[in-house]
């Protein structure tokens, strides 16, 4: 067994509104081992964004956390400030959807990426941080004269480069990437992914990749999670979890992206009756049934809990 | 048959960046058309000169009698074209939160002064973008239905002018995966039903697979290739469908040609074919010599819009 970068146990996070509590996240375990990636898939409100953020509690204040998120061997929840900001950029660090509004508007692009090196000590001057800091402009496939750009003189594609230099500046075992490659371009989500891929290959990064999109994650991720209404609901190595789907859930996931030159989805497009579920509001029982095709009078009084569906492979259906 | 649109050699300039380059395609009646290309390729430019949202630099947008735009006293087009409807890619942003799905509905008409059986106009298109009952819906607000039901109010209110022409610019784009299929069964449907022609904008080729009968390429304000769907997506011949089509994660039997950089401002599109300095092909050196010195100096043109099928590059014989 390697070592684990990440082990977290039955973590459970409420929001609360002013209309009452709103469980996001309802018990998720999984363990992540050094140099491992992890794609969780799932849709609007499945809490996978929630999930991500809670593994460097960033969550807002008031939020409910039960459970045990181990994070390099440290207990998560016990890190007191100065603990939690060690660990924050130098053990995880996270790159959002969105580049234009995770960078600073009036700071230039290589500010930025020496910022966490500065406030985190891992370079002794701003000398070496400017070295530092073309360093990973390079190994991000960012020109040098670029680290003088503002954001809005960068591409899309550019400024999601910066954000990933940036997560990488202190040299994190984890990184967290939620959507990063959602608002952009087929071609530069695809040069974005083999730069993620090229990252991992070079180094023992670990990596959480989130997405709605499971055909993206068989390229990034060697194990696939899904998520809906809070729960991991499938699991297992991406390739059978894609390709041998168990659960129905993520069999329409699957099919939602058709695969071209497939005859079976020429002309025939797929998808599944009714909306994701909202937290403060979810179904009995599977809180998949009322989508669910394949639904069963039981399906709506008991929510099944992750069993054994083939190697490596568990998935929480009845039918299973 | 005649078109429901045919455009010829259409031009959109802001200045001297040259948006949409010279393109000229028809949509057939009952026929959906798929512009698919990356962001800056001019294809939402172009939707919005079919929409007469765009005044065209030059060229000409030809309308069947039915779809043509209506001059309105003050000779503008504020109004836009009655037989072309538009649905965006946005639901939430494309549906005012303080006015019922009724009063949503029922704009088109009321502001064209159509008001002869409102009630069971706007009933009939909500059912037809499959809101059954539809009275149920009438005085509910956008906030009270899910992102999937609002994509389809978005519809209802293009279906309540009885289209010829339905433009969709990403229309599936901003909607969760499970829901999407159920959104392209939709149009599929009002094809079907209606004979309606769709001309769809997406960077999405599963979305041109699952519903297009024709695909179209951008590339930086031209159709760089044109064909049905099978054929574009089953046996791409220009370099930049085929590189953009091996990127696709959905597609695993192609090797991955991963393009270098971005597409070029449209304010300086280079010399010769407009594609050629990220073409794989031409940096491959496999190209005679005769034909790589053309592809830096002559432009191929735009695709001939009543071959079966072309594209534009040198090396496709």
């Amino acid at each position: 067994m390697n070592q684990l970068v990440l082990s977290v146990k039955d973590l459970a996070i409420t929001y609360h509104s002013a209309s009452g509590p709103v469980p996001a996240v309802r018990g998720v375990s999984f363990d992540l081992a050094v140099g491992d990636s992890l794609g969780l898939a799932g849709e609007s409100g499945c809490g996978k964004s929630t999930l991500a953020n809670a593994l460097l509690r960033l969550l807002p204040d008031g939020t409910t956390t039960s459970g045990e998120v181990m994070i390099d061997g440290q207990d998560l929840f016990a890190l007191s400030p100065g603990g939690l900001r060690a660990v924050r950029w130098t053990t995880g660090a996270i790159v959002f959807q969105g580049a234009l509004h995770a960078l600073n508007p009036v700071q230039t692009a290589g500010r930025q990426v020496r910022e966490p090196m500065l406030i985190h000590h891992t370079v002794g001057s701003e000398d070496e941080a400017r070295v530092r800091s073309r360093q990973l402009f390079e190994r991000v496939g960012l020109p040098a004269n670029q680290l003088d750009a503002y954001p809005h003189q960068l591409s899309g594609g550019q400024r999601q480069r910066v954000l990933i230099a940036m997560a990488l500046a202190c040299d994190p075992q984890l990184l967290i990437a939620d959507e990063p490659t959602t608002a952009l371009d087929l071609m530069v989500q695809a040069q974005v992914l083999a730069l993620i891929a090229e990252l991992r290959r070079e180094s023992s990064l670990s990596l959480i990749f989130i997405t709605h999109d499971l055909s993206v994650l068989t390229y990034v991720a060697d194990h696939l999670a899904i998520m809906y209404a809070g729960k991991i609901v499938e699991e297992g190595p991406s390739l059978s979890v894609f390709q041998n789907a168990t659960h129905p859930y993520t069999r329409a996931l699957a099919a939602a992206f058709p695969t071209i030159g497939d005859p079976s989805s020429r002309l025939a497009p797929s998808g599944l009756a009714g909306d994701p579920p909202t937290p403060g509001a979810l179904p009995s029982g599977c809180p998949f049934h009322p989508r669910c095709p394949l639904a069963e009078d039981r399906c709506q009084t008991a929510e099944p809990d992750l069993r054994p569906a083939g190697p490596g492979q568990r998935a929480a259906c009845v039918l299973v | 048959m005649s078109s429901i649109v045919s455009l010829n050699d259409v031009h959109v300039h802001f200045g001297s960046s040259r948006a949409v380059d010279g393109v000229s395609v028809d949509v057939k009646p009952g026929e959906v058309l798929a512009l698919v290309g990356e962001s800056g390729s001019g294809k939402t430019t172009l939707i919005r000169a079919v929409q007469g949202l765009q005044t065209v630099t030059s060229g000409e947008i030809a309308y069947t009698a039915s779809a043509e735009p209506v001059s309105e006293p003050d000779g503008g087009r504020g109004r836009g074209n009655r037989g072309v409807q538009m649905i965006f890619q946005d639901p939430t942003g494309a549906l005012n939160p303080r006015q019922t799905i009724y009063e949503i509905v029922a704009e088109g008409l009321r502001i064209r002064k159509e008001s002869q059986n409102e009630a069971e106009r706007v009933g009939r298109a909500l059912s037809r973008a499959g809101l059954r009952p539809p009275e149920r819906f009438f005085p509910m607000y956008p906030h009270q239905i899910s992102g999937g039901q609002r994509q389809r109010v978005v519809i209802a209110g293009a279906m309540v002018m009885e289209p010829d022409l339905l433009l969709a610019d990403e229309p599936v784009a901003s909607l969760d995966a499970s829901i999407r299929g159920e959104i392209l069964a939709l149009m599929l449907e009002l094809v079907e039903e209606t004979g309606l022609s769709i001309l769809v904008v997406t960077h999405d080729l599963g979305l041109a697979w699952n519903i297009a009968d024709r695909v179209a390429v951008m590339y930086l304000g031209r159709i760089v290739e044109l064909g049905p769907t099978e054929q574009i997506l089953g046996e791409p011949r220009h370099p930049y469908t085929r590189a953009l089509l091996s990127v696709v994660p959905e597609t695993t039997r192609m090797e991955q040609q991963i393009l270098i950089g971005e597409i070029p401002d449209s304010r300086r599109i280079p010399v010769g074919c407009r594609f050629h300095p990220r073409c794989p092909l031409l940096q491959s050196g496999t190209l005679a010599a005769e034909v790589a010195s053309r592809c830096t100096t002559e432009d191929p043109g735009p695709v001939d819009m009543n071959a079966d099928s072309a594209a534009a590059c040198w090396a496709v014989t």
